[in-house]
């Protein structure tokens, strides 16, 4: 009798189950006194990641693991700039990992999240999967995974699995509710940092840039059609200490042309911090070149 | 003329829960000041309020300063001024829902790769005195140029920004992306 009963659906159902019974270690309930309750992913024994900017500034949160026991855990760090948040706990569990999934559009994928009891999950596809981008925040995220899925605020943080049963990374929130993935290998690149010295160092250079079209007179002298007008700058910063001005367009920064802020951006990563970089711009109509020391980007 | 013409200014029967008593007293005078009355939570108030930390089973709509619970009617931020506080407990009152206008929510945004309308630097500081208010004539003055130029410049601005007056040329322009290094 039981034989009969199994069809495509029934196995397909029994398959995201198994999926879900799986994962489900991973998921953990977040709970901020005065706030909503949020989902993490326990990422390894005793650290748990969930995205960033769902908490308010805090210290230390409670943490339900997936069995049902609480632990208070403490904000080890927390970075903007790829939306991960890590607390430390202590006495967790040492979760089994999963493997490590690779993305691909069109793909079924599983997101997990926190329900007042145990996990929710959510099913979709993969959307679309492209090659690395930045954040507004200046982080560098490995791959833009977007998923074709709802997600709610309360299940944002949770992991990712693809029909494999393989870990994508931690599920975020983008623009217009549209649903992104935090890559695996993103959150490994910045849990150190965060775990060691609670955030993650970035170059800075203390202005505030707005893509700009160059007048055709300008054009000729710059060599390029666009170039970055400085809006402001931060006092004492690396670019006010190099007598960077409001006014000022900046045409190359450290030998590359920057027509977009991701050019800038691509240039400041954590490696820049403390070198001299040169910034060539127009002032007044004429080209110059200046020296900067790159400095390390503020939390916001 | 119906009650409801009488606007929003109702003295109304105000219950306070808190599970401290130096919250509650805080809480009542508050109340008091607005010129609501006191009254005990079994006495049929027409709203409650409470610090989120004493619930009790109420048939009167709940105005809560800071708790997580979304069944009440109003929930407000722990730090939440008396005039907020005082036009939650009328609208609950009158059956609305209330919540704080939140900071809106954008996501987690990436850094526009291209950005749409680039502007020329003479634009932007147009659009910039379009901002305060000035007049073309006020611009030209400030910039030191014609207010022909200016016109033209204005011009520019809206056909990029797809604007059909000054204001929508600004929010729209506040809209272009400046990014901090």
């Amino acid at each position: 009798m039981a034989d009969s009963v199994q069809d495509l659906l029934t196995n397909m159902s029994n398959a995201l189950v198994e999926r879900e019974r799986l994962a489900r270690p991973l998921v953990v309930k977040i709970s901020v006194q005065g706030h909503r309750v949020r989902s993490g992913t326990l990422w390894r024994k005793d650290v748990v990641i969930a995205a960033e900017q769902g908490f308010p500034e805090l210290g230390e949160a409670r943490v339900t693991l997936a069995g049902g026991s609480s632990l208070v855990a403490q904000v080890a760090g927390r970075d903007s700039g790829t939306n991960v948040i890590a607390f430390r706990l202590a006495g967790g569990p040492d979760p089994a990992p999963l493997p490590a999934a690779e993305p691909k559009a069109g793909a079924l994928v599983l997101a997990l999240g926190a329900a007042e009891d145990g996990a929710s999950v959510r099913l979709g596809l993969i959307h679309s999967v492209g090659t690395a981008w930045h954040s507004r925040a200046g982080g560098r995220i490995d791959r833009r995974i977007i998923l074709d899925i709802n997600l709610g605020h309360r299940e944002e943080g949770g992991p990712v699995i693809d029909s494999g049963g393989g870990l994508l990374g931690m599920s975020t929130l983008g623009p217009r509710r549209s649903v992104l993935v935090i890559p695996s290998a993103t959150v490994d690149s910045v849990i150190e940092p965060l775990l060691s010295e609670g955030r993650v160092e970035r170059g800075w250079l203390g202005v505030a840039l707005q893509p700009v079209l160059l007048p055709e007179a300008l054009q000729t002298v710059a060599g390029q059609s666009h170039g970055l007008i400085i809006m402001g700058t931060s006092k004492d910063g690396p670019a006010a200490r190099a007598s960077l001005q409001v006014g000022d367009i900046l045409l190359s920064v450290g030998g590359e042309s920057v027509a977009s802020p991701i050019t800038v951006a691509q240039r400041l990563g954590p490696d820049s911090v403390g070198q001299q970089i040169e910034l060539r711009l127009i002032r007044a109509g004429a080209p110059q070149t200046l020296q900067a020391t790159v400095g390390v980007r503020p939390p916001k | 003329m119906s009650s409801a013409a009488a606007g929003l200014s109702n003295r109304l029967r105000v219950a306070v829960l808190a599970s401290d008593a130096g919250v509650e007293g805080r809480l009542a005078a508050l109340v008091a000041q607005f010129g609501h009355e006191l009254v005990e939570a079994g006495a049929s108030p027409d709203a409650c309020l409470t610090d989120g930390t004493a619930f009790v089973a109420l048939s009167a709509p709940v105005v809560a300063l800071g708790a997580a619970v979304e069944d009440f009617a109003g929930i407000l931020p722990p730090d939440a001024s008396p005039i907020q506080i005082d036009a939650a407990l009328q609208a609950v009152v009158v059956g609305l829902t209330v919540r704080p206008a939140q900071r809106p929510h954008h996501g987690f945004e990436p850094m526009t790769e291209e950005t749409a309308v680039v502007l020329t630097p003479r634009e932007i500081e147009v659009l910039a005195a379009l901002g305060k208010g000035l007049s073309n004539k006020a611009v030209a003055r400030q910039l030191g140029i014609s207010p022909h130029t200016v016109k033209f410049h204005v011009e520019s601005l809206f056909r990029k920004l797809g604007a059909g007056s000054r204001a929508e040329a600004v929010v729209k322009g506040l809209k272009q992306q400046i990014c901090e290094f």
